[in-house]
């Protein structure tokens, strides 16, 4: 237990320090807050790592707030942001180029940051690792950089409905400018993707296959090896969409075999303004810069510049150091707990979830059965009948203080397709409880009675 | 009762708004009367208002009451003198829509400043959001026709349609009906508040509206002029609507000193309006979050595709000068500046241009007509494929 213990007794801020991977001390940031009194042998994951979100510890108008928009933002760990806070108090400065101490001790903590990135995925190698700003902006690299010299007219791109926009928009932006064109995977009556059609949609036409490892809405995981296998008898590339996954399980890019991996740092415990993209380094490597300027160049002439190796190569100008290195303590943070510790909870959890909501009259809860799935992330999209999800919402924000999300997700291509205009959501990560799911259901009973006597 | 919890009022309006709040409280009414909907308003004094001679302004069904009028501020005889506007006051200063968004409720149409006002006499956020509820159960249903594209609300997570028809008001001005409708029971809720507000009401009042005003409602809904901002998108697609309707009046006549100074303020908003709708063009898909720019505005009609190939410049100086004769004109086409966004998708350019006029046609004329008068001109380029001008008109003194 030593490994969890690290974490929750306080640990020292990582400090302006090199790190040593290979000693666990001092890497875990101290909880600002002394563990809760109930936090024992016997608590939940969500009740001992709780103290160390400051952010979770507030009212509303007398209500805890109940924060279950994790979907679309993680909490932070003290530690991320006193690693930002002593980035920037003691060693801020631009990487790479620099001379001085200070811009040696930045660099050396930025492509650290990098290697704790590779490693939690698995990577063969740091230079796999490309920082952006977003997963948004990592596809949109791969689809500038690779799919605008190497797809044309006649090539296709498959897809699924499910998509996330950001894995949609770019690829129509490569089918406008090229003439490929976008194949979409439908979903089963159980509201999962279609495996089979989506094998029947391959072809030696098809180029690229861009897919979610976990649907944001669904809760449904795709078979990633299999879909990779494949792809890779056609000759496709795989790009895997892995912002819903990487946060919540142990992700192995190696046994996943794709040849591009995307995630966003804010949604793994990370700072806002960093994310990466995995790339085969054999890809990287052939393929064309996305952005221009410094840092991405060997030499610059008036009429031409040649260009660095990756990662360097796709990350021009000055880039999200402190973030960078932020994302680097969440991943410290996150692998202190253990990544298939966090899975085993949020798996109890989400079921715990999803059985409370489905007991909820008049509630449809979109994507596979429990039954159904070996897997289901812990999170639930759903509607009440007759109510729309802004105003369940709106109240449930407004009433108790339980932050869910109304709207289409990001993929309104999805709701079409399940015959809505909107859903709400609820989606947890390892620091909510079991207790946080009896408040917000209810909640959303309360809501709903809100609602119908005057009606 | 503490009516201005989280509203920025000037401090006049504090006052008198306290006195009606003790009213209220004495009369022990105070609870129920937010549930209740108070007795109708004694008539308005006679005027050109276009509200004077109907009852009260809402639709035909009578369980659709209007707001009180024992919780407006007595209107003072010299409103009488002017269509339905608010009486005279010192033009517009800044500081009456300062940045931290306070703004007169004088300059509101009476329906919207009483529901201002019943909004802010209540003390709980809760109890705000079931007068919305109310007034959402009251909305008369919207005939399905009008539940178009042109007349959908962007920026609402729900559907959300605001239909508006022109109507004659007392003294032949031009007022605007409105009919709304949602999926959504909240925001149904404040469309009706809006309908209640603004129907019935001189359409160039309505176009002129403060958007600030939303901030007086406490109800949580902001300024910023994001796309998912859904309240005020529907006030500005109320607005634009009135807009449409006041200038197809025409005879714009009591274009007095007077009228045109909150017509000027109104102005501004038309300023930020048009530049609304820029950014609406401006805005590309970023973040991972789809943008369908299907529809600009409807002023200009969506085609997808089919420009007229060429020349649309030369055609749009040509229509401008015979109409104008302008003493200056510079067209620029920016519409590569717009490539590749979705409203655009498959028209080749010509899309989008800036335009400056300097013309004696102008002269006399508010900034809201010349813009009027440049769109009408260029009537026939909007409906193929001409998507947003960017106008600068002057007259040559100025």
């Amino acid at each position: 237990m030593a490994a969890l213990r690290c974490c929750f007794a306080g640990s020292s801020a990582v400090g302006g320090g090199f790190f040593k991977p290979s000693s666990r001390r001092g890497w875990c940031a101290p909880a600002v807050a002394a563990p809760s009194r109930e936090a024992g042998p016997g608590s939940s994951l969500g009740e001992r790592t709780r103290v160390d979100f400051p952010v979770l510890h507030q009212e509303f108008n007398g209500a805890k707030l109940v924060y279950f928009d994790n979907g679309a933002t993680s909490q932070k760990p003290s530690s991320v942001m006193e690693t930002l806070d002593e980035y920037y108090r003691s060693y801020n400065s631009n990487v790479h180029r620099g001379i001085h101490a200070l811009s040696a001790k930045a660099t050396d903590a930025y492509e650290t940051a990098r290697r704790k990135v590779a490693n939690f995925i698995n990577a063969a190698d740091s230079r796999e690792i490309v920082f952006t700003r977003n997963a948004t902006e990592a596809i949109n690299l791969v689809a500038y950089s690779w799919g605008l010299s190497n797809l044309k007219l006649g090539d296709e791109i498959v897809l699924t409905v499910a998509e996330h926009h950001s894995a949609i928009v770019p690829w129509q932006f490569v089918s406008q400018k090229t003439g490929a064109t976008l194949k979409y995977a439908g979903l089963t009556k159980e509201e999962v993707p279609d495996i089979e059609q989506l094998k029947g949609l391959l072809s030696n036409k098809t180029k690229i296959v861009v897919v979610h490892h976990v649907s944001n809405v669904l809760g449904s995981m795709l078979p990633v090896e299999e879909i990779v296998e494949w792809s890779n008898k056609v000759g496709a590339k795989v790009l895997v969409d892995a912002c819903q996954s990487v946060p919540h399980m142990p992700v192995d890019v190696q046994k996943l075999g794709a040849d591009f991996l995307v995630a966003s740092s804010h949604k793994m415990c990370g700072p806002t303004g960093v994310g990466f993209l995995y790339g085969k380094f054999e890809i990287l490597s052939s393929m064309e810069p996305f952005l221009g300027g410094g840092e991405m160049i060997a030499d610059v002439f008036p009429d031409k510049s040649t260009y660095a190796e990756p990662p360097s190569r796709f990350e021009a100008g000055t880039p999200a150091i402190g973030e960078a290195i932020g994302l680097g303590a969440a991943i410290d943070y996150l692998s202190c707990i253990g990544m298939d510790k966090i899975y085993e909870y949020e798996r109890e959890l989400g079921t715990y979830l999803y059985k409370s909501l489905i007991s909820v009259p008049k509630v449809q809860i979109y994507g596979p059965a429990l039954s159904q799935a070996d897997h289901r992330a812990p999170l639930c999209s759903f509607n009440v009948e007759n109510f729309h999800p802004t105003d369940i919402a709106e109240i449930l924000d407004l009433e108790h203080s339980v932050a869910i999300r109304s709207g289409h997700h990001c993929a309104q291509i999805l709701h079409r397709t399940l015959g809505i205009h909107a859903s709400a959501r609820a989606s947890l990560h390892f620091y909510n409880t079991k207790e946080e799911v009896d408040v917000f259901i209810d909640a959303l009973k309360t809501t709903i009675d809100f609602f119908t006597p005057e009606h | 009762m503490e009516p201005q919890e989280d509203c920025d009022v000037s401090i006049a309006y504090t006052v008198s708004w306290m006195d009606r709040t003790i009213v209220l409280e004495q009369s022990s009414a105070a609870a129920t009367a937010f549930h209740q909907w108070p007795t109708p308003p004694a008539p308005p004094p006679p005027g050109p208002r276009c509200a004077s001679s109907l009852p009260p302004p809402v639709s035909p069904s009578p369980s659709f009451p209007a707001p009180t009028a024992s919780l407006s501020p007595p209107p003072s005889p010299s409103s009488a003198s002017q269509p339905g506007l608010p009486p005279p006051r010192p033009p517009p200063s800044p500081s009456t829509t300062s940045p931290s968004g306070s703004v007169d409720p004088a300059q509101l149409p009476p329906a919207l400043r009483d529901i201002v006002g019943l909004f802010q006499s209540v003390p709980e956020e809760r109890a705000r959001y079931k007068q919305l509820l109310a007034y959402a159960a009251r909305l008369p249903p919207m005939d399905p026709a009008f539940k178009t594209d042109a007349n959908r609300v962007r920026g609402c997570v729900s559907q959300v349609w605001v239909h508006a028809e022109p109507e004659e008001g007392d003294g032949g001005g031009r007022c605007v009906r409105f009919h709304a409708d949602s999926d959504a029971q909240i925001t149904k809720g404040l469309a009706a508040l809006l309908v209640l507000g603004l129907s019935g009401a001189p359409a160039a009042d309505v176009a002129s509206v403060p958007v600030e005003f939303i901030e007086l409602l406490g109800i949580r809904q902001s300024l910023s002029p994001s796309r998912n901002n859904g309240l005020l998108n529907m006030v500005n697609l109320m607005k634009r609507k009135a807009l449409e309707i006041a200038g197809d009046a025409g005879g714009d006549s009591s274009a007095s000193q007077q009228s045109r100074e909150p017509l000027a303020h109104g102005v501004d908003n038309k300023g930020s309006e048009f530049a609304a709708f820029g950014m609406q063009e401006e805005e590309k898909p970023v973040a991972g979050e789809e943008e369908q720019v299907e529809e600009v505005t409807d002023n200009l009609v969506e085609v997808n595709g089919s420009s007229l190939g060429g020349g649309r410049k030369e055609r749009m100086r040509e229509s401008l000068e015979r109409a104008l004769s302008p003493v200056e004109l510079v067209i620029e086409d920016i519409s590569n500046l717009h490539n590749g966004h979705a409203g655009v998708a498959g028209s080749n350019g010509e899309t989008h241009f800036n335009v400056r006029v300097v013309s004696k046609e102008f002269e006399g004329k508010s900034l809201l007509k010349r813009h009027r008068a440049v769109y009408d001109v260029l009537q026939d380029e909007l409906k193929t494929g001409l998507h947003a001008l960017s106008i600068d008109a002057k007259t040559p003194s100025e």
